[in-house]
């Protein structure tokens, strides 16, 4: 019974997720509702990074839409799984075009790499949340593809600053090991990162594992060899918690490994809580459930029984990213609206929305964060947080690092993209 | 070269390649029975490490419980493939058949984690994590456990041909119609060798779940079983264990040696070279018998 109750579940869901957020505008307006494009990866690599993602954004948007909408106008998630693949990707993209989606939030380097000419042609705006080309940041080059979030390269950045900051008398001289997923995401944070290890005079050892990194012994013998001072792994899904796993058997010290942004309660619990305490990561958005937007959502939406996913979710790193994510881009609609209150709202008009968002902190949800026609990272600012067996603990305070280095290579890339079209 | 980080590579490959050699034993029992070389084995392992994580984890059994009850039901869902499915096939040309179990591949790959969920999921056999050194060389615990039960789950075959149900197996592989003409009942052989399958299956599934957590990556055994079935002679079990000990050592070696010089991805090389070698230079493997064609 409980497997036909979850398979029914699963049916349910893929026809029912499209309209999961649209709380009561089945019958509304049409010109009223504000389409949101989910397509992400819910079967290959990132599974419960975008099921918990995913369910945090539609959350918030019946959370918004139970409290009335915005400036008249109602939210919708349009939700498409793509498997991870550009092609299925572009497939899901030209599908949400035509049901009128105005922001496509792909999830995925590869996907959001493939889109990007597309979003650019179509003036549609691509949301690449911690995800895709670090050098979208430039909004000047990308109008209409925007990260909304530190990307990267800022993540990287931060790590290294802060252990830099952590050891007595800097990196210089020390090891630093880079562990990494062999594909665009997991390479993309290999410049800055070189460019960092020259500037601090550090040693970079780089060991990449081939996706999805279900076995990585090979690769964490030569880690262990290398003897490094700190442990940078980058990796989600499977790939991230067996480094994790493996960094704990080779005896890599846990309060000396970080991360960027992918690293949550999920892949704690899968390699054991105790295990990974002391675990470092970069934290964009505040986790947990003390943020006044994550209580408001548990009691309008969770408690009243609307919510999209198990209500134990309800508050991991995964989700709140979610939640923060899909609060900056009904922000934007409503800078939009507040504009030009005209319905439907357009996706260039919503484009100069989100471009326009002002130290906004979805309530403490996030650090404060500034988008405008230049900068579409909005500051590249977030925390480290340590795993303490429970819950992830900030060690820091909202913070940015190496900017200037990093819109160097932003400015460089994106001209690169300018000249060539890559 | 640095022998014991040599050696380390070796033998935590040596022991992963025990882990491929239990999914190849799944597709040699298969073709020993029905000469058909069996393409859903990955699925099967994902399966059983599915069913594994519902009945330890979902349903909280304990693991002493939860363990023997995966491989009955794997067993049985083998025995019913082989009914359902495969039975059907009889007397289609081999190609056929052989897509039919691919077929089952990827109907399972999707299937099975649309029931159960896409996510990782952990299962927790009580292994623990603290590494075994070997003076210098670090042994992964899990991988020593799983290599050590593969050693004799694989061996316990071998003995199994020496059993009654074997040796009927074995006149069935060597020649099916002589074997119906004189009284065996051909399906049953079959049959048992499907559910034997599942049930080699499910331990390579569990065991590997147990290191990586459970979601449908498990299925990418497939490549890894079917390099070490090849290379080992597609009908030879104690063939097995030499190839599977050497995919696995090649993999580790080739990673490690070859990745920092390269920059990486050499692992999955590896098993698609060995197979396609293999086929080209000897069809029959190490230890299969000549007569073995390409397909």
């Amino acid at each position: 019974m409980g497997i036909l109750a979850r398979a029914a579940g699963f049916a349910l869901a893929a026809v029912l997720a499209a309209s999961a957020a649209a709380t009561g505008s089945a019958a509304a307006n049409d010109d009223a509702v504000i389409k949101f494009g989910l397509p992400q990866d819910f079967t290959a690599v990132y599974t419960f990074v975008t099921s918990e993602y995913n369910q945090g954004q539609r959350d918030y948007l019946a959370l918004v839409n139970g409290r009335g909408g915005i400036g008249g106008a109602t939210f919708q998630a349009l939700v498409l799984d793509h498997g991870n693949q550009p092609q299925r990707g572009i497939e899901a993209y030209e599908r949400l075009k035509q049901q009128g989606a105005l922001t496509i939030d792909a999830l995925s380097t590869p996907v959001s790499r493939a889109l990007v000419p597309r979003a650019m042609a179509d003036h549609l705006n691509l949301l690449t949340t911690f995800s895709g080309r670090s050098d979208a940041a430039d909004g000047s080059t990308f109008p209409y593809v925007i990260p909304m979030s530190p990307m990267y390269w800022s993540q990287a950045a931060a790590v290294v600053s802060y252990m830099n900051t952590a050891t007595e008398g800097g990196l210089k001289g020390r090891k630093l090991a880079y562990v990494y997923i062999d594909s665009p995401f997991g390479r993309e944070p290999l410049p800055v990162l070189n460019a960092l290890a020259e500037e601090n005079s550090f040693e970079l050892g780089t060991f990449p594992y081939a996706s999805p990194g279900s076995e990585q012994s090979a690769v964490w013998t030569q880690v262990r060899r290398f003897q490094p001072d700190w442990t940078i792994i980058w990796g989600a899904g499977v790939g991230q918690t067996v480094a994790l796993r493996e960094a704990v058997r080779n005896g890599i010290p846990r309060d000396r490994l970080a991360t960027g942004v992918w690293l949550s309660e999920s892949d704690a619990e899968i390699v054991g809580r105790e295990q990974t305490k002391g675990v470092l990561k970069f934290e964009a958005v505040a986790s947990g459930r003390e943020p006044k937007i994550i209580a408001d959502i548990l009691s309008e939406v969770v408690a009243k029984g609307k919510g999209a996913g198990p209500e134990a979710k309800v508050g991991t790193a995964y989700y709140n990213m979610g939640v923060g994510m899909m609060a900056m881009m009904v922000e934007g609609a409503r800078l939009a609206l507040e504009a030009d209150p005209t319905l439907p709202l357009t996706a260039e008009r919503l484009n100069i929305g989100i471009r326009s968002i002002t130290d906004f902190n979805a309530e403490g949800l996030l650090p404060p964060t500034t988008l405008t026609r230049e900068d579409h990272q909005g500051g590249g600012a977030g925390r480290m947080a340590a795993w303490d067996g429970t819950r992830w603990v900030a060690k820091t305070d909202w913070f940015s690092a190496h900017q200037d280095l990093v819109w160097k290579m932003v400015r460089a890339e994106s001209e690169k993209y300018r000249q060539t079209g890559e | 070269m640095d022998m014991a980080f040599a050696g380390e590579l070796a033998l935590n490959g040596a022991l992963v390649g025990l882990f491929y050699a239990l999914v190849g034993l799944g597709i040699v029992l298969i073709y020993k029975a029905s000469g058909v070389a069996n393409l859903s084995q990955g699925a099967l392992a994902m399966v059983g490490g599915y069913v594994a994580w519902a009945l330890a984890t979902d349903a909280g059994l304990p693991a002493w419980l939860a363990i023997p009850l995966v491989l009955v039901v794997m067993f049985g869902l083998g025995v019913v493939l082989e009914r359902v499915v495969l039975r059907r096939m009889a007397g289609e040309a081999p190609i056929m058949i052989i897509m039919v179990t691919l077929g089952i591949e990827i109907m399972l790959r999707g299937v099975v984690p649309g029931i159960w969920g896409a996510d990782v999921k952990r299962l927790d056999l009580g292994i623990g994590q603290d590494p075994i050194f070997l003076g210098p060389m670090l042994i992964n615990t899990a991988y020593l456990v799983g290599g050590v039960v593969s050693l004799v789950l694989i061996g316990l075959s071998v003995l199994f041909f020496g059993t009654l149900h074997g040796i009927v197996l074995r006149a069935v592989s060597d020649d099916q119609i002589a074997a119906w003409s004189v009284g065996i009942r051909v399906e049953h052989a079959i049959a048992l060798a499907w559910g034997i399958s599942g049930v080699t299956a499910a331990s390579a599934g569990i065991l590997w779940g147990s290191v990586q957590g459970v979601d449908w990556t498990l299925s990418l055994f497939l490549v890894k079983g079917l390099a070490v079935a090849i290379l080992g002679g597609l009908d030879s079990v104690p063939g097995l264990l030499v190839a599977g000990l050497l995919v696995g050592i090649a993999e580790s070696l080739v990673a490690g040696l070859l990745d920092p010089v390269v920059g990486g991805g050499t692992r999955d090389i590896v098993a698609a070279v060995i197979i396609l070698l293999t086929v080209l230079i000897r069809p029959y493997g190490l230890f299969g018998r000549i007569h073995i064609e390409r397909v």
